[in-house]
């Protein structure tokens, strides 16, 4: 087990540094630079401009600047320096660390709310297979599957302005500074119902729908026959066998939701103005705020990574004919 | 009837969860101002007193980069910057004058370069800090300082020499210019910066990154200023609260100190049609709007009780120029072939295309007639600065036909226009996709210059690539763009003076290639050089007047600028040019609103 962990650490190395090379080089394809929207101001001075550009190491070429960055990047002093965001002149770090919270309590909600929904829903699907409830139930996964996140963020926005009993977007309201603590959670969980339903609408489909298909396939194994054989009850058949192995490859589906934890809804956060990661990468991406983005990349990456590592030591606790050596 | 039945659950159910979550009617209350004894050099305003209280809210499209004076770049961060800092001396635009702020008063000596600021006696910073001389040298002192780069340190030089500053007492500094500088008294109004707070970064180089939005985000109070307010918590991309400094320099004739308002909120919302949505929708105070939604955002303003008002034109430009640049890449290819550079160079052409415009038909077609042609390179927004007499090319297609005959051009059976080498006559326009309003300009141009026989082709290109093109590759034949104007013609210097950056035409040129670009250099030299307003005026006029006629620049329209405003709020004094609230710590509110 240990051995497969460090393999997986070991591995996350080279990835990172083909990520973000590659990064770094589709970012220096792009025209321009940080520094366009100062150019176009009449009154920059020349002299300020080329200070500015020597300030960010704009003036390298962009391998140079590539290794530069992971000269500091890379611990010697053990600790690393990931740069500093020309926007905001904020190190990288604590810049998605603002951003951090609203983008994991999105994230933990809608992937709570898409696997309370979708596993009985794609259970029932499966027990009653071809009844009417199976068919209705498919059809609207395939609508929800090809309603795309931000046209159903702006229905949400819609519903809110319509009825009033959701706020227009955002995190919190305008008085949650004013907010004892207890009001304050109530007011972060009432920003948080619509976007919750809208990033998650779209995975109950998808989860739904593979959970059936498991759950078919195992009811139709030999091993069940034999539990209805022996006189195993059927609901103890159905929860406590075909459950248990229907539901490995949602784990490792899982695994692969937690790497979208961070990378987040981009989309909604920007339809819904939630001040989340995305919100900022995208931002970032526009102005060539090259640190923020690379940041951003090393961050996602891992998280994929360690997701990924955290469904498989899942699958082996829930399955012990799975073993890693 | 089952039907109705179930939406009547759903929908009590629906409110029932909303109550539960939001217990809504909360109002934000005053949390009560610390009292501390008015500053012996309290600045008394003029506007009649009135009553302290209530919220003012506002919508903002972006976030604040930045609370850093030296660093900051853009208009959101600038404005957070003088809602909490002061400078010497700032502009009423009511008056159209510099007006004291720290400085009481000042001296200008003999020669005209030696200004001697009194500052106000009394004076403290919002954590009670006493503010002295000592920080205005500080603030200069850092401004110069090699180590960090920063806009001001071209504002604050003269001929490439920096401003002499020197401290006669705590509470009197001098400062002189090399040679006279005219823009000076409106440029020094930079704000002053705190020297106990921010001195050990400015000694241990890490001063341009003081003053993040982390600082303002985890210890607001960390950022002490001597403006109107001081800040009480921000939430990057989410809302920015202000409260009273209380502190601060300004009173009214009752004593009572400035500002009236409890507190200032600023929401950031993603964009700019956010904003104007959140103001129309009651949401907010005030919002700038633009002329195409207007119509709409009126008819909500009995309502919410606000009045959209038509503030005249705006102060920013639009035009369309001609590549005039002859020189060649790096393979020698040149910029510009050199049968168009031939054109495009020819006075009678630029002029033609300019009469070939329909600046009129521009109006209603892009801004729905809420808007002004543009004749000069200052908009009449700018009553200061505004040539109203230059050369006009009203919408006239049969004489820009006669000047490109009188230039050789000709109109042959096909209905092309041809040069006199047999040339077709078309070109290709470039500008920024990004800009609905431009594309839209140059699509009704496109239109215009097929009547006079000429193709026209429109390149949209990403910000980037446009800005690389204009500025560095040159590669490009014509184009569209637009400044937003400053206030004084100094800002205009890099975009009049022939070794510019923004001599758009053909820029960073060593020595002027034409005998009129080298009078406007001159000319614009001489407006430097004296304090006389009057005589500044002339020569600029004499600018812009040479710019009309030789069309190096060919400006088209200019949109109005409309502002909505809650009837509630009192004070409001409009300036000519610039926002409906400037005078942000000396309104308040006739009722508070029921929400």
């Amino acid at each position: 087990m240990r051995t497969v962990i460090a393999r997986r650490l070991l591995a996350l190395i080279p990835m990172l540094l083909g990520i973000t090379f590659l990064a770094m080089l589709l970012m220096s394809l792009a025209p321009g630079d940080f520094l366009d929207q100062v150019r176009m101001q009449r009154d920059a001075d020349p002299d300020y401009i080329e200070r500015l550009e020597r300030e960010f190491g704009l003036d390298n070429p962009w391998y140079v600047r590539y290794f530069l960055w992971l000269k500091n990047v890379l611990p010697w002093d053990l600790r690393s320096d990931f740069g500093y965001s020309f926007h905001y002149k904020v190190d990288v770090w604590e810049l998605l660390g603002q951003r951090l919270p609203a983008t994991i309590i999105l994230s933990l909600t809608s992937l709570t709310f898409a696997w309370i929904i979708a596993i009985p829903l794609g259970v029932l699907a499966a027990i009653y297979k071809d009844s009417i409830f199976d068919r209705v139930s498919s059809i609207l996964a395939y609508a929800a599957l090809s309603i795309p996140e931000f046209f159903l963020a702006l229905l949400a926005l819609f519903f809110a302005a319509r009825t009033g009993l959701f706020p227009l977007g955002g995190f919190t309201s305008t008085e949650y500074e004013f907010m004892s603590p207890i009001r304050r959670l109530f007011d972060i969980a009432h920003h948080l119902v619509l976007p919750t339903i809208v990033v998650g609408i779209g995975s109950i489909a998808s989860i739904m729908r593979i959970m059936r298909a498991n759950f078919i396939d195992n009811i139709r194994s030999e091993y069940v026959t034999t539990a209805r054989a022996k006189g195993v009850p059927e609901g103890i058949v159905m929860f406590r066998h075909v459950f248990r192995n229907a539901i490995n490859p949602l784990i490792t589906a899982a695994g692969f939701a937690f790497s979208t934890v961070l990378s987040g809804a981009l989309m909604v956060e920007i339809v819904m103005n939630y001040p989340g990661i995305g919100h900022l990468v995208f931002h970032a991406l526009l102005q060539q705020d090259q640190f923020v983005v690379l940041g951003a990349l090393v961050m996602g990456s891992t998280m994929l990574i360690m997701g990924n590592l955290l469904a498989d030591l899942l699958l082996a606790w829930n399955d012990p004919r799975i073993r890693y050596d | 009837m089952r039907d109705i039945r179930f939406s009547k659950v759903f929908r009590i159910g629906f409110a029932g969860l909303a109550v539960f979550f939001c217990a809504c009617g909360s109002e934000i209350e005053s949390e009560g101002r610390e009292e501390h004894p008015l500053p012996e050099g309290v600045d008394v305003v003029e506007r009649p007193p009135g009553v302290a209280g209530d919220i003012f809210t506002g919508t903002s499209a972006g976030t604040p980069a930045t609370f850093n004076p030296l660093v900051a770049e853009d208009a959101t961060s600038s404005d957070a910057i003088q809602r909490l800092l002061s400078g010497l001396t700032r502009f009423d635009p009511v008056k159209d004058e510099v007006v004291p702020s720290l400085a009481e008063s000042w001296e200008i000596s003999e020669d005209g370069r030696s200004f001697t600021f009194h500052l106000r006696r009394g004076v403290r910073w919002s954590d009670g800090e006493p503010f002295t001389a000592d920080d205005v040298i500080f603030t200069f002192d850092a401004i110069y300082d090699e180590r960090y780069p920063n806009r001001m340190q071209m504002e604050f030089s003269v001929g490439g020499e920096p401003f002499e500053v020197e401290k006669i007492d705590d509470y009197t500094v001098r400062i002189t210019t090399a040679e006279i500088y005219a823009p000076f008294l409106l440029y020094i109004g930079t704000a002053i910066l705190p020297k106990h707070k921010l001195y050990e970064a400015y000694e241990n180089g890490t001063l341009l990154r003081a003053w993040t939005i982390s600082t303002a985000s985890r210890t607001p109070r960390e950022i002490v200023g001597t403006g109107p307010f001081r800040i009480r918590s921000f939430r990057p991309a989410q809302r920015m609260i202000y409260e009273p400094n209380p502190h601060y320099w300004r009173a009214d004739q009752e004593g009572r100190r400035l500002p009236y308002v409890d507190f200032f909120i600023e929401r950031f919302v993603q964009d700019q049609n956010a904003t104007m949505v959140a103001f129309a929708s009651g949401q907010s105070d005030h919002q700038a709007i633009t002329p195409d939604q207007v119509a709409w955002i009126r008819r909500n303003a009995e309502l919410h009780d606000y009045t959209v008002s038509d503030r005249g034109p705006s102060t920013s430009t639009s035009f369309i120029w001609f590549n005039q640049n002859p020189g060649s890449n790096e393979n020698g290819t040149p910029f510009v072939e050199p049968h168009k550079l031939k054109w495009f160079t020819d006075q009678r052409f630029r002029q033609a295309i300019s009469y070939g415009i329909d600046r009129q038909g521009l109006i209603d077609g892009v801004i729905f007639g809420r808007g002004e042609p543009l004749w000069s390179s200052i908009s009449p927004a700018n009553r200061q600065w505004h040539n109203p007499d230059v050369k006009q090319y009203p919408y006239d297609p049969e004489r820009a036909r006669e000047l490109l005959e009188a230039a050789g051009f000709e109109r042959r059976a096909d209905g092309n226009l041809y040069d006199a080498e047999g040339n077709r006559v078309t070109f290709s326009i470039i500008t920024n996709e990004d800009n609905r309003l431009r594309a839209n300009m140059a699509t009704v141009f496109m239109e215009n210059m097929k009547d006079l026989g000429i193709e026209v082709r429109l390149r949209l290109l990403d910000f980037s690539n446009f800005v690389n093109r204009i500025m560095e590759s040159f590669n490009y034949e014509a184009g569209l763009l637009g400044f937003t104007g400053g206030r004084d013609p100094h800002g205009g210097m890099s975009i009049y003076s022939s070794g510019g950056r923004l001599h758009v035409w053909h820029p960073n040129q060593p020595e002027p290639a034409t005998d009129w670009e080298a009078r406007i250099d001159e000319l614009m030299q001489m407006q430097l050089r004296t304090l006389d307003e009057d005589e500044r005026r002339e020569y600029f006029n004499e600018v812009q007047r040479i710019m009309s006629e030789q069309m190096p620049l060919i400006y088209l329209i200019t949109p109005n600028i409309y502002e909505g405003l809650r009837n509630r709020w009192n004070n409001i004094d409009p300036p000519n040019m610039g926002s409906l609230i400037w005078n942000l710590d000396e309104i308040w509110a006739e009722k508070r609103l029921l929400r």
